[in-house]
């Protein structure tokens, strides 16, 4: 508690107020562009922080993190095509609802779900993070080797499209994180006589370029897209009507985003499916929905928002990632010395109720900078694209270079974007590759300490209980996928078989 | 391998001979990159046996690689006899973006950052088809200058000084 009130009472600085409002705002922008996630600016951002007390660094990340989640509705709203890959479920209804002259009202019933939402799974937060890490305090190598192994699992069902090629892209990440000097042993390992890269590939220019160059690529596809935007008059507060109508369905997202959340590498875009899904199946009346309903914009709105501060669970307490955003503030943490673990709780209890306070200001801010400013922030998607990617190029290449000064970071951000941008067109994603960066190491030490400690025979993991249910759950996590994966195949075998009905 | 646009269904009446999958392509590669990487895991030194204790440093290397080739196996298999959708075409944009990543590092490197960044700034939007040259101007100029206060003298980022060396 004391640390609690220390860290909120140092929010009393207009420096951090403003670090924290700046990075409201810019998440909104962000998230309002489509194109510009807020994973993207985040791994944009972080080279900007180097210079910055961990506190500010982490919270101006953290804000930006939440506010471009819920700046992701705007577009959805407005112009249907969603800012953000978690706003995607909210242009089903939400541009309907604008094209009906009533994008006021919808962009209204966003601003307040989201926030209720996000400030639901900051609580969510500051009650889970220090219970799991109290858990996790007593983990050893073992456990931890397990744990890594199911957030790596998890990435299975982050697109049901393609679990195989999800956990193929961890693995990858994995093999990326061993190039570089091995840790016990000193030895090189795929430097190919390189000595800037005994110290292993740094995951914030493979990140940037994942994100932001392979983005670019994409975006230079779609030159000729043209927007068509709906028409604002004035962002309206919801009445109490649609607010009561919306209640249940606000509730169920709230529970859906935070458990969705706190699940290592699941994050905002499957939270806002599922919410959306529900809030359908549990409306007696179904016809509105995909044609402006309300409640379709409130599910996912609130579920997304509900699974930022709950993906910051897993993240801060046990080091594993949430999504794919908070990969990269985990990534933000490292670079600013700080290891993510139940440890952080013992020693820098200050900074992590810092983060709660900028996340849950965060909330607040966007909840009045969006319902006043939604019609301004919508304008971002008048900037030329012609202008606005060269740009993103330009912050990305010397965002890179910014790290280590060195050139070689600027050539695997290129290297790394237009894979990146090669592997999407072949349907694997960036957000496995990330999460494998980063947890490739764990994974190796803790793997080589495990298997020290049981004299290299693999069978004595099963001695300890923990690790045990983490490897059943890691092979359901696996498997479940896969296995819907081969019915949709049989499915679909059976069905070309059989011709068109 | 934008020419890989196996269309099952279109291979299904007759109008085309029935092509490999994507997916078993893209597995091929992916097999192929594994072989290589484990190759190369044989140049790895060893490691003397006090400091290695039974895990040489190519070991878990190889455990990943030897992962992401049995993922790959299951992947083809996963694939085959499915109905895929035609891929689009590269429009010719991507190609020369891709192009312009490359040499505006090479630029980086060879002039400096920041008339790498003016002929980025200036040179892309005019690739891409702007001819707003009262924007493409202003924007080339005023990015990059921007960009550099903002790094080089504000959060003291150090670059090469290259051409404008002097200045």
């Amino acid at each position: 508690m004391d640390a609690f009130l220390t860290a909120a009472s140092m929010f009393a600085d207009p420096y951090l107020i403003g670090v924290v409002l700046a990075g409201t705002v810019a998440g909104v922008l962000v998230g309002a562009m489509p194109g510009l996630s807020s994973t993207m600016a985040t791994a944009l951002l972080l080279p900007f922080t180097l210079t910055m007390e961990p506190i500010p660094a982490i919270a101006l990340l953290s804000a930006l993190y939440c506010a471009g989640t819920y700046g992701g509705s705007i577009t959805a709203i407005l112009v249907n095509a969603p800012g953000a890959p978690p706003a995607a479920a909210t242009a089903f209804d939400g541009y309907p609802l604008a094209q009906k002259g009533r994008a006021g009202q919808a962009l209204g019933i966003a601003s307040v779900s989201s926030a209720i939402g996000g400030i639901f799974s900051v609580i969510v937060l500051i009650v889970a993070a220090p219970l799991l890490a109290r858990i996790a305090y007593d983990f050893g190598p073992p456990e931890y080797f397990v744990l890594a192994l199911f957030g790596l699992s998890m990435l299975a069902s982050i697109s049901g499209e393609a679990p195989v090629k999800n956990l193929m892209g961890g693995a990858f990440g994995v093999l990326l994180a061993t190039i570089g000097m091995d840790f016990t042993t000193g030895v090189d390992r795929f430097t190919f006589g390189f000595w800037e890269l005994s110290d292993g590939v740094h995951f914030i220019p493979v990140m940037i370029g994942l994100f932001a160059g392979a983005e670019f690529l994409l975006q230079a596809g779609r030159l000729d897209r043209v927007v068509v935007r709906a028409a604002i008059e004035a962002v309206k507060l919801p009445s109490w009507l649609d607010f009561r109508r919306c209640l249940p369905t606000i509730g169920r997202s709230c529970g859906i985003g935070a458990f969705i959340g706190v699940l290592p590498a699941e994050g905002g875009t499957v939270a806002a499916m599922i919410g959306y899904n529900e809030a359908k199946r549990w409306a007696k009346d179904k016809s509105q929905f995909g044609h402006g309903d309300i409640r379709g914009i409130a599910g996912p709105e609130t579920a997304n928002n509900a699974a930022t501060g709950a993906a910051m669970v897993p993240t801060l307490a046990l080091g594993i990632p949430g999504s794919a955003t908070t990969a990269v503030i985990l990534g933000a943490l490292l670079v600013h010395g700080l290891r993510p673990g139940p440890h952080l709780f013992n020693t820098t209890p200050v900074l992590l109720y810092g983060i709660f306070t900028a996340m849950l200001l965060a909330n607040i801010i966007f909840l009045g900078v969006g319902l006043l400013g939604a019609k301004l922030f919508a304008r971002v998607t008048l900037i030329p694209v012609k202008f606005l990617w060269p740009s993103v190029f330009v912050l990305a290449c010397i965002g890179s270079y910014a790290l280590q000064q060195s050139l070689l970071d600027v050539w695997i951000m290129v290297i790394a974007g237009i894979l990146g941008f090669v592997l999407k067109r072949y349907g694997f994603s960036a957000a496995p590759i990330i999460m494998g960066l980063i947890l490739g190491e764990l994974v190796e030490n803790s793997l080589k300490q495990s298997l020290i400690i049981f004299d290299h025979n693999w069978l004595r993991f099963l001695d300890r209980p923990i690790v045990v249910t983490l490897l059943l759950l890691t092979i359901l996590s696996v498997g479940a996928p896969i296995f819907r994966r081969i019915r949709a195949r049989r499915r679909a075998a059976a069905e070309t078989q059989g011709g068109p009905a | 391998m934008s020419g890989d646009v196996s269309d099952r269904a279109r291979a299904g009446d007759g109008s085309a001979a029935p092509r490999v999958p994507r997916d078993v392509v893209v597995g091929v590669c992916v097999l192929v990159f594994c072989a290589v990487a484990y190759a190369i895991t044989f140049g790895f030194k060893q490691a003397p046996a006090a400091l290695a204790q039974n895990v040489q440093p190519a070991s878990f290397p190889r455990l990943v690689i030897s992962v992401i080739a049995v993922l790959s196996a299951g992947q083809m298999i996963l694939s085959l006899r499915l109905p895929e959708k035609a891929l689009k075409p590269l429009p010719w944009a991507v190609a020369v973006s891709a192009a312009v990543m490359i040499a505006f590092v090479i630029a980086f490197d060879a002039f400096g950052i920041v008339p790498a960044m003016v002929l980025l700034c200036f040179g892309l939007p005019v690739l891409w088809g702007e001819r707003r040259w009262h924007l493409i101007v202003p924007y080339a100029i005023l990015f990059p200058a921007a960009i550099y206060g903002l790094f080089a003298k504000v959060l003291g980022v150090h670059f090469d000084p290259g051409l404008l060396g002097p200045w």
